[in-house]
């Protein structure tokens, strides 16, 4: 079968052609350029980029290894989004006879469709991604520990490093500090490792800004993973032991808590008085930064009630509260 | 530039990694050279785990036993011994290492069966354990602060009057040549898999350090034994783990027999892979398989233990294949997996090359012989991977520094460059590659004759020829992947060379090597290894080495 | 066709337009809404992150009413569809999950058996009125209005919640109606992108950011205005744009209409009707490319 494929190239050495689609169009040079191959109605998009540096244009550069989606090496941009080409079928990514490649804008550009991962291994190395084994560490023998709690850990185990979580990281694309998915996920995997000591350093580093409560959760770092990692939902569970560990003076465990008051007490969620409790009350910056956007949404007939009213019926909901609110009781 | 450390690693895979951190435990300067990120390293594709005998049912005899046997009687016992009788602490300190590996029910370490092992001793993480290995390994050197030079390509080693003091690699990314110098050299760059089309090793399994090494006059032995893999799948090659026939899986032919039980009426489906790869290749030559395959059959195996043990196998059949395990049996057939041969080293990983030391599937040792079993690979990267750390940090306190070098960098620039301007005359890299793989599959396969090895000789002196003309078809310096594919090219055709060399060497099938003119195993006369040198480019040159006979005297074979 | 409604908190507090925009649509339509006035919010992703169990529970009390009225739960917000579409996920795939929420509903007098749907009037609009019927009723084209869709996160993240694997065409809804109606779809990246809002009490510069980059990016394909099934995001992208803006160093100006309104305007209502005068954003330029004026 015959295969359409666009691959954007670049060269650090040799910046020439159009550059990027806005808003990224300061990123880099790059041209796109046009592919024919002919492979089997199943073959994968990185049999494509192989096909053409093998036998059209041995000056493509792609990272490749496994072509079975354990290296990692071959995440980029298909059609816009991350993806590992070696799961990728042509057929499924097809979009008016032809497949887009190219290396992902959030990533600073080296060759073609080779991006700079410093960032992701930088953000790795941050979390401190090794075990902190408990004393004593027993003599000879292994830590006991429930296979539950090992396979637990299986999840961020399987995460093959491509950093596709991190190429399509919404909050990373505007905050190059965030942790990102990826590092979080180990993060867990560690903080969660019954054998480790130092849990509790772990969740307050992990904390601080640019950590768990910079996560936008927007879901695309679990819909990128090709592997399952569902990274988000491991940082939403480093969330849920930070605070259980009491890291809570921070605007994200200030905003749960104010949600979950507001929830209890009337039904809904009183929009007029969220925002400040979850700045903290005594967080003059924060709250004079968010005086103008309050006010022109009041000039536009936008503000909610000043009473806020409860919904009908509101004993059932503080009956749910009270059986499972747990900490929001 | 000229970078000077006390230990350089070639290679950042299991061995490589675990070389280093033990060197750097010893206090020394290490680093560590890969041509991928060191996560990227074919170590992470070992699916099934990893051998030890810990249990209380088990010991480490009956470990070495069962090796030895599966090696078809040529791995050196003294060695084998040692692998076996270390395998436990080396578990257990993986498992201190954060390793998850699965437990039973006390919460200790759990096993699961494997090919040519009388007891269960495979201890594992789901079908990832390569990978659980390679990702603790390499938060242990982040952690231990070893530096990494990662996706630097190594053109060729640094020796000074005999010894090998360093490496000259390319800067994928800058495209710069540099030197490292170091008091040691350790060899850890893994297995040449893709000499052979098919085979389930990465793209990256070049044999860059078994060919690097044996150009400097390094000796390698075993190479005739190339393990074939029983499972892998249909047109890609993919692995499909023996875990998989560890946990129950059936192998079928196409009336839908499990065959196994006319060559393997005890162990079946596990019997050692050479036994099972022999006895598909009859079926499928004798007409009772598919399309060249049989069918690995896992349906009885019920979607909870395929789901939770074999996860990555499922999904892998189900993506490149389009068919699901958990009701349609999966075609497979034997395919290019692993060598046992590579650089010789003794038991501290030591070379016949002063401060050269090899670990894991480039350096053989002997622990694997003729053939090797499944999860013993892991488990030899980590030990001998940890000895030859720990003895070439030992070496290189005792070595000089070193003031030259200059010289021979340059002329690696020179020839570099000249390799980059070599004019385009219609010899690429990727069709002679194809050429010699393919070849390499059809003559130097399960089964071998005088004449295919010959024939097999003589190609691989044509494409020799045919490599002097190859251009390099990128002229940038960044990320310059056809100049390293040329590279690697060279170094395979190497390889090519020193495995159909000792093939034709070997009149008798042992292991891995069956030649179907020589069938029966001969120990009155080939109970010894092949060794094969050269020198300065020459012909290479053939020694034997003895086999080292501890406690086991060679006995027939069955499963 | 009656469907039991749940409005969301937003738009009965900050996007009232939101509110009475939907009415008039469904009533040319002719969808009855039953609005569910005893459910409680939905949590909004941030209670079932700390306590699934608490959020598990209330989505399930708004589900079971919706089942009690033996209709479709309609939402008008992504993040409610998002967040109930994942309840009613779990309860279906975990009974031991379901069987929780019902012991903890039982004394309210309710329980959910997992009979009703959960469906975002976007897809209300495609899969069950059809697009056929909405042709019909459209009665001023707006032809020449390049309208930038802005999906929101959670009505098309994770895939398996929003049966999206099933029916992949649910993420090009917003792209078939802006056509119906007459007027031009924007393709930009920024349409499936997260509008920032989650992250505006964390950390406000990257909120903003996040918002900023999308509308410039639409702008910068022609936009004249977004379009979007989320009054969250419409909270970060009208209510937060002049300050986006200043973070971003440069002018936005893109009107952000919520997916009714558009509608609405399609089918004829004033725009004043539709309180397309009540916007941070002004709408008026964007509204006079298509001959009207609010």
């Amino acid at each position: 079968m015959k295969w359409t494929i666009v691959v954007g190239r670049y060269d650090k050495d040799q910046p020439a052609g159009s550059g990027y689609p806005p808003p990224f169009e300061s990123a880099a040079a790059k041209r796109y350029q046009t592919f024919e191959v002919d492979l089997p109605e199943h073959a994968m998009v990185l049999d494509a980029l192989i096909q053409v540096r093998e036998y059209q244009d041995e000056s493509l550069a792609v990272r490749c290894a496994c072509r079975s989606a354990i290296c990692g090496s071959c995440a980029m941009w298909i059609n816009g989004h991350a993806n590992l080409a070696c799961t990728s079928k042509l057929r499924d990514f097809t979009v008016d006879g032809k497949v887009t490649v190219e290396s992902p804008p959030s990533m600073p550009p080296i060759r073609d469709l080779v991006c700079d991962m410093t960032p992701f291994w930088q953000k790795n190395r941050q979390v401190r991604p090794w075990l902190e084994g408990k004393e004593p560490v027993p003599a000879g023998e292994e830590y006991r520990v429930p296979n539950a709690a090992m396979e637990n850990l299986i999840q961020e185990v399987g995460c093959i490093s491509c950093g596709a979580c991190l190429m399509d990281c919404e909050s990373f694309a505007v905050n190059q500090n965030f942790l990102g998915p990826a590092a979080l996920a180990k993060a867990y995997r560690y903080t969660a490792d019954p054998r480790d000591a130092e849990t509790r350093d772990r969740l307050k580093t992990y904390s601080e800004p640019d950590g768990v409560w910079d996560c936008t959760h927007c879901y695309e770092c679990v819909q990128q993973c090709p592997k399952g990692v569902a990274p988000l939902e491991q940082i939403l569970k480093l969330r849920r032991m930070a605070v259980e560990e009491g890291f809570t003076n921070n605007a994200g465990t200030r905003h749960a808590y104010a949600f979950a008051e507001s929830v209890k007490d009337s039904g809904r969620l009183n929009e007029l008085t969220l925002m400040p409790k979850s700045f903290g009350l005594l967080n003059i910056r924060a709250q004079l930064q968010s005086l103008p956007a309050a006010f022109n949404m009041a000039r536009a007939g936008k503000l909610p009630p000043l009473i806020h009213k409860k919904i009908p019926g509101l004993a059932r909901i503080k009956s749910i509260f009270a059986k499972v609110g747990g900490k929001f009781k | 530039m000229i970078l000077d450390h006390d230990v350089v690693v070639l290679g950042a895979g299991l061995a490589g990694m675990r070389a280093a951190l033990e060197a750097a435990r010893a206090g020394v300067k290490v680093a560590v050279v890969s041509k991928v990120h060191p996560v990227r390293s074919h170590s992470g594709a070992a699916q099934g785990g990893i051998n030890a005998a810990i249990g209380k049912d088990d010991s480490w005899e009956i470990h070495a036993f069962d090796t030895i046997k599966g090696s078809d009687y040529l791995a050196d016992q003294d060695a084998v011994e040692i692998m076996a009788s270390e395998a436990p602490r080396d578990i257990i300190e993986l498992e201190h290492m954060g390793v998850t590996f699965f437990r039973d029910d006390q919460g200790k370490l759990g096993t699961r069966a494997f090919g040519g092992a009388s007891k269960a001793r495979t201890y594992f993480v789901g079908d990832i354990t390569g990978q659980a290995l390679l990702y603790t390994l390499y938060d242990q050197i982040l952690k231990a602060g070893v530096q990494i030079y990662e996706e630097w390509f190594a053109t060729a080693l640094y020796t000074v009057e005999g010894a090998c003091r360093g490496a000259v690699c390319i800067d994928m990314l800058s495209g710069e040549l540099h030197l490292l110098r170091a008091g040691a050299i350790i060899m850890a760059s893994g297995g040449c898999g893709r000499v052979y089309e098919p085979s389930t090793n990465a793209l990256i399994c070049t044999g860059d350090g078994i060919a690097l090494a044996y150009r400097v006059g390094a000796p390698l032995m075993d190479m005739e034994m190339v393990q074939y893999h029983p499972t892998t799948l249909k047109g890609s090659g993919f692995l499909m783990t023996e875990a998989a026939r560890g946990e129950g899986a059936y192998l079928l032919n196409a009336s839908g027999e499990r065959f196994m039980q006319r060559y393997a009426p005890k162990m079946m489906e596990l019997a050692s892979r050479d036994v099972v790869s022999r006895s598909e290749t009859i079926e499928i030559a004798e007409g009772r398989g598919v399309d060249d395959c049989v069918f690995l059959d896992l349906r009885h195996l019920g979607p909870e233990v395929v789901m939770r043990k074999l996860p990555q196998i499922h999904e892998m059949a189900l993506d490149f294949l389009g068919i699901d395990m958990l009701t349609t049996p999966v075609p497979v057939r034997p395919g290019m997996h692993y060598i046992m041969g590579g650089i010789k080293t003794d038991a501290t990983g030591a070379t016949a090359m002063p401060g050269m030391y090899a670990a894991g599937e480039c350096a053989c040792v002997s622990v694997h012989g003729g053939n090797r079993l499944g999860a013993n690979s892991l488990l030899d990267t980590l030990v001998f991977g940890r000895r030859s750390g720990a003895a070439s940090a030992n070496y290189a306190r005792q070595v000089q520094p070193l003031t030259s070098g200059e010289d021979f960098l340059r002329s690696e620039q020179v020839r570099i460059a000249a390799l980059l301007e070599r004019p385009y005359e219609g010899e690429t890299h990727a069709r002679l590659r194809l050429e010699l793989g393919t070849m390499m599959d059809r003559n130097v396969g399960v089964y071998r004759d005088e004449a295919g090895l010959q024939a097999a000789l003589q190609t691989i002196q044509q494409l020799k020829q045919r490599y002097q003309h190859v251009a390099v078809g990128d002229k940038s310096r960044v990320y310059n992947q056809a100049l390293t594919f040329v590279l690697e090219l060279g170094y395979m055709l190497d390889i090519a060379e020193t495995i159909v060399y000792s093939a034709l060497t070997r009149t008798e099938s042992r292991g891995a090597q069956s030649r179907t003119d020589f069938p029966k195993r001969n120990d009155a006369e080939w109970l010894k290894h092949v060794v094969i040198h050269s020198h300065d480019g020459q012909a290479p040159a053939i020694d034997f080495s003895p086999v080292s006979i501890t406690k086991w005297p060679p006995q027939e074979r069955t499963y | 066709m009656k469907v039991a409604f749940w409005p969301g908190c937003v738009s009965k507090g900050a996007c009232p337009e939101l509110y009475v925009s939907t009415h008039k649509v469904a009533d040319a339509l002719g969808l009855e809404l039953v609005e569910l006035e005893e459910a409680p919010c939905t949590g909004a992703g941030v209670l079932s992150e700390q306590n699934p169990a608490l959020a598990d529970s209330l989505n399930g009390l708004t589900l079971a009413m919706a089942e009690r009225q033996g209709a479709d739960l309609m939402t008008i917000c992504s993040t409610c569809q998002g967040v109930l579409s994942g309840t009613q996920f779990h309860l279906a795939n975990d009974p031991a999950r379901l069987a929780r929420v019902n012991e903890t509903l039982a004394s309210s007098g309710y329980e959910y058996r997992g009979t009703t749907k959960v469906k975002h009037l976007l897809w209300i609009l495609v899969e069950d009125i059809g697009l056929d019927r909405l042709a019909s009723l459209v009665k001023h084209k707006l032809t020449g209005l390049n309208v930038a869709p802005f999906y929101g996160c959670y009505i098309l993240r994770p895939e398996e919640y929003l049966g999206l694997k099933e029916r992949p065409e649910r993420s090009t809804y917003l792209e078939q109606i802006i056509a119906l109606i007459g007027a031009t779809p924007v393709e930009y990246l920024g349409k499936s992108k997260c509008c920032g809002f989650p992250m505006l009490t964390m950390n406000r510069e990257v909120s903003l950011k996040m918002g900023g980059k999308h509308i410039l990016e639409a702008k910068s394909k022609g936009a004249d205005v977004l379009v979007t099934p989320c009054p969250l995001c419409h909270l970060n992208l009208d209510g937060q744009q002049p300050d986006a803006a200043g973070v971003m160093k440069q002018p936005l100006g893109v009107p952000i209409l919520h997916l009714p309104q558009l509608l609405g305007l399609a089918f004829g209502f004033a725009p004043e009707d539709l309180r397309l005068n009540h916007h941070v954003i002004n709408t008026k330029a964007a509204l006079e490319k298509v001959e009207l004026k609010v």
